[in-house]
């Protein structure tokens, strides 16, 4: 007996929002890591959709439409995602919003594309998701190709003449050290040396002291912050003041901590912006409040991604005759929805669902160590 | 010919490093015929011990850097000494009638453990020592500008390495270190107490190899818990290149990897690096399957 009354609870549980939810709602559900290792990501992913449906909901709604959020916990595992996703799909949720770790993504995909649910993805930049031609996907987060995109774009407005391009040899930094490559030789930019070091070596003044005798004007560097820091240091060692270019994997502290301040000053890295970076009117208000109730800022910036994608998703409800998948992918997709003012800058989408334009910034490492972000 | 001189430079003080910790497995070899897996893990632990002494104690700040660093030197060799000793008692006395095999499976466990204790002691993020703990200074060698720090490390590995080769040609523990390289049984016989020597060689090793952990966090900044596979590794091929239980020869074979290695990034490939080490491992093995220094091997212990 007790036991029913508990399985009738538990029903009770799972069936209570969609009985008691009015015909006029809309839900909208958010898949993330809230356990596992990538944790922090996910609880800060589903703190800032959160706070932004209440935002919506105390104004009425979207387009009169009040919003429901839905959670599901992917653990940052494929395999965990799978069942969050179809639980999802079950408590009948119209988009998704998430989720961190394209892997762990791609094991997803297809379950929502086969319900109908439109889906945006926050923190999975690989290349290949959004080349399977699903309608309902989408992804705030810029992707791979892109880097190397800006990068290049950012090398030529330095006017540099001669490259030397150093990757380590892991899937990511070669991919975007090959795109990178790609684009130098359409620029006519010379590229005077292509190699790779060993991640987790210690010393590589023989690859700088070979780069050095072929006088290239900048180094771009395409792999992690450890071994970037090497390079700064011992570049520094060696008395020689190189610029130095690198990616987003650079994007950590300890970078500096590694190099030494010295070292490391005048260093340059391109990267999505920091939560702390959004200096807009917008963003710098929802930061706020943000922190405010939380204690904390996020702490990147891929979290705020869904943000982003929540507030284009409230944007498409607000436009579409009936809030449904198909609808609001039609006014994604077909440009209606242009240059929407983001936390991390104007969003449009192409007819892939990959986001357009430029997300990636230059940043600069001032002489106190500090990420700033370069004029 | 400067940009010889400056690879030849790199390679020499890498290759230092590299003889000092490969001095560890040799002479582990040399008496036991056990390949301490574990010893890559006593350099890491080395360099976080040196970490912890020197800055998060704050050594660094209160008697000055050169007084410091000597200290931490004398005192990381001294814990590195009594890890060695803590883990001969704990892993491998016990062993020491059954096979060599159920040694080596010991000797991975061990390094398991410590990698792992390491981690869960220090943390997972790599720390970084301080870089303006030396002077980042050229000094001009024969017209050639070469950083300071590279030198220090050369010449000290080369000091230890002499004061280790008195010590095992010219002292009494030495010549019971040699006479139970080559007959252990023997050298029961004649007297010789061979747990104790055995005892001492797990506490030479390991303090040259937490000396070299500190060495390389000095002189690259970065420390981090698994940086002693790829050391370990290296060092070890550099004993088997110089002729494993051989002493000079893990000074010569570390040595001379270090010169191959920088050359071979210099002027073949930096990607190609450690594929040309190890087809020089490979070459050595083929024309000289004992080593460079094969002859003599027990008399050299």
């Amino acid at each position: 007996m007790k036991k029913l009354a508990v399985f009738g609870f538990l029903m009770g549980l799972i069936l209570a929002p969609s009985a008691f939810a009015a015909d006029n709602d809309v839900k909208i559900g958010v898949m993330a890591p809230v356990t596992g290792q990538w944790a922090s990501e996910g609880q800060d992913m589903v703190n800032i959709v959160k706070l932004l449906a209440e935002e919506v909901n105390q104004a009425g709604g979207a387009g009169g439409h009040k919003i429901i959020i839905e959670v599901g916990d992917d653990g940052g595992n494929p395999k965990t995602a799978a069942l969050a996703a179809q639980r999802l799909v079950t408590s009948g949720v119209v988009a998704v919003i998430g989720t961190y770790g394209s892997a762990v993504t791609e094991a997803t995909q297809d379950i929502y594309d086969e319900d109908g649910v439109l889906q945006i993805a926050t923190g999975s930049t690989s290349i290949r998701l959004t080349e399977k031609g699903l309608p309902l996907f989408f992804r705030t987060c810029p992707r791979d190709d892109d880097q190397g995109r800006v990068m290049a774009k950012h090398v030529q407005t330095m006017g540099f003449k001669n490259v030397a391009l150093v990757h380590d040899n892991s899937s990511y930094a070669k991919g975007l050290a090959e795109e990178f490559k790609d684009l130098m030789n359409q620029a006519g930019i010379k590229v005077v040396y292509y190699d790779a070091i060993t991640p987790g070596d210690r010393d590589y003044t023989t690859a700088l002291t070979k780069i050095k005798t072929l006088t290239p004007e900048v180094i771009v560097f395409t792999g992690y912050y450890p071994e970037a820091a090497m390079l700064l240091r011992q570049k520094r060692e060696m008395a020689w003041d190189v610029p130095i270019i690198g990616g987003d994997a650079t994007n950590n502290l300890a970078l500096v901590d590694i190099a030494g301040k010295e070292a490391a000053a005048g260093y340059y890295f391109i990267s999505p912006p920091g939560p702390s970076d959004l200096t807009d009117d917008l963003s710098r208000a929802f930061m706020v409040e943000y922190q405010s109730r939380y204690k904390n800022l996020p702490s990147s910036v891929w979290s705020v991604m869904a943000g982003d994608a929540f507030k284009v998703l409230v944007e498409a409800i607000k436009n579409v005759k009936e809030p449904t998948a198909e609808n609001i992918a039609t006014y994604l997709h077909d440009g209606e929805l242009k240059d929407f003012v983001g936390f991390t800058g104007p969003i449009s989408f192409d007819r892939k669902g990959d986001r357009v334009g430029d997300v990636y910034r230059l940043y600069e490492v001032d002489k106190n160590g500090k990420f700033v972000l370069a004029p | 010919m400067e940009f010889f001189i400056q690879q030849l430079t790199i390679g020499l003080a890498v290759g230092g490093i590299y003889a000092l910790i490969a001095l560890g497995y040799t002479m582990v070899y040399g008496v036991l015929k056990l390949i301490n897996f574990a010893h890559g893990d006593i350099f890491t632990l080395g360099a976080y011990l040196g970490f912890t002494t020197l800055i998060s104690f704050g050594l660094n700040g209160r008697v000055g850097t050169g007084p410091a660093i000597a200290i931490c030197l004398i005192l990381v060799m001294g814990l590195s000494a009594l890890a060695g000793h803590i883990m001969e008692r704990a892993a491998y006395r016990p062993l020491r009638k059954s096979g060599r095999l159920s040694a080596v499976v010991s000797a991975l466990g061990v390094s398991i453990f410590l990698q792992n204790a390491i981690m869960l002691i220090w943390g997972a993020k790599s720390l970084a020592y301080p870089a303006d703990l030396l002077p980042q200074v050229l000094i001009s060698i024969g017209g050639h500008s070469v950083p300071l720090i590279r030198v220090l490390v050369f010449i000290s590995s080369i000091v230890v390495m002499v004061g280790l080769n008195i010590f095992i040609n010219r002292t009494r523990t030495g010549m019971a270190i040699r006479a139970s390289a080559i007959d252990q049984g023997a050298a029961k016989l004649m007297g010789i107490d061979v747990r104790h020597v055995v005892a001492i060689v797990f506490m030479i090793g390991p303090a040259l190899g937490g000396l070299a952990g500190v060495m390389v966090g000095i002189s690259y900044g970065q420390i981090s818990f698994s940086m002693g596979q790829l050391y370990g590794l290296k060092a070890f091929t550099a004993a088997i290149i110089g002729g494993i239980g051989n002493i000079p020869g893990a000074m010569i074979g570390g040595i001379l990897l270090g010169v191959v290695e920088a050359f071979g990034a210099a002027y073949v490939s930096a990607a190609w690096k450690d594929a040309i080490t190890f087809f020089v491992l490979i070459l050595i093995l083929v024309v000289r399957p004992t080593g460079i220094l094969p002859e003599r091997v027990a008399e050299k212990l």
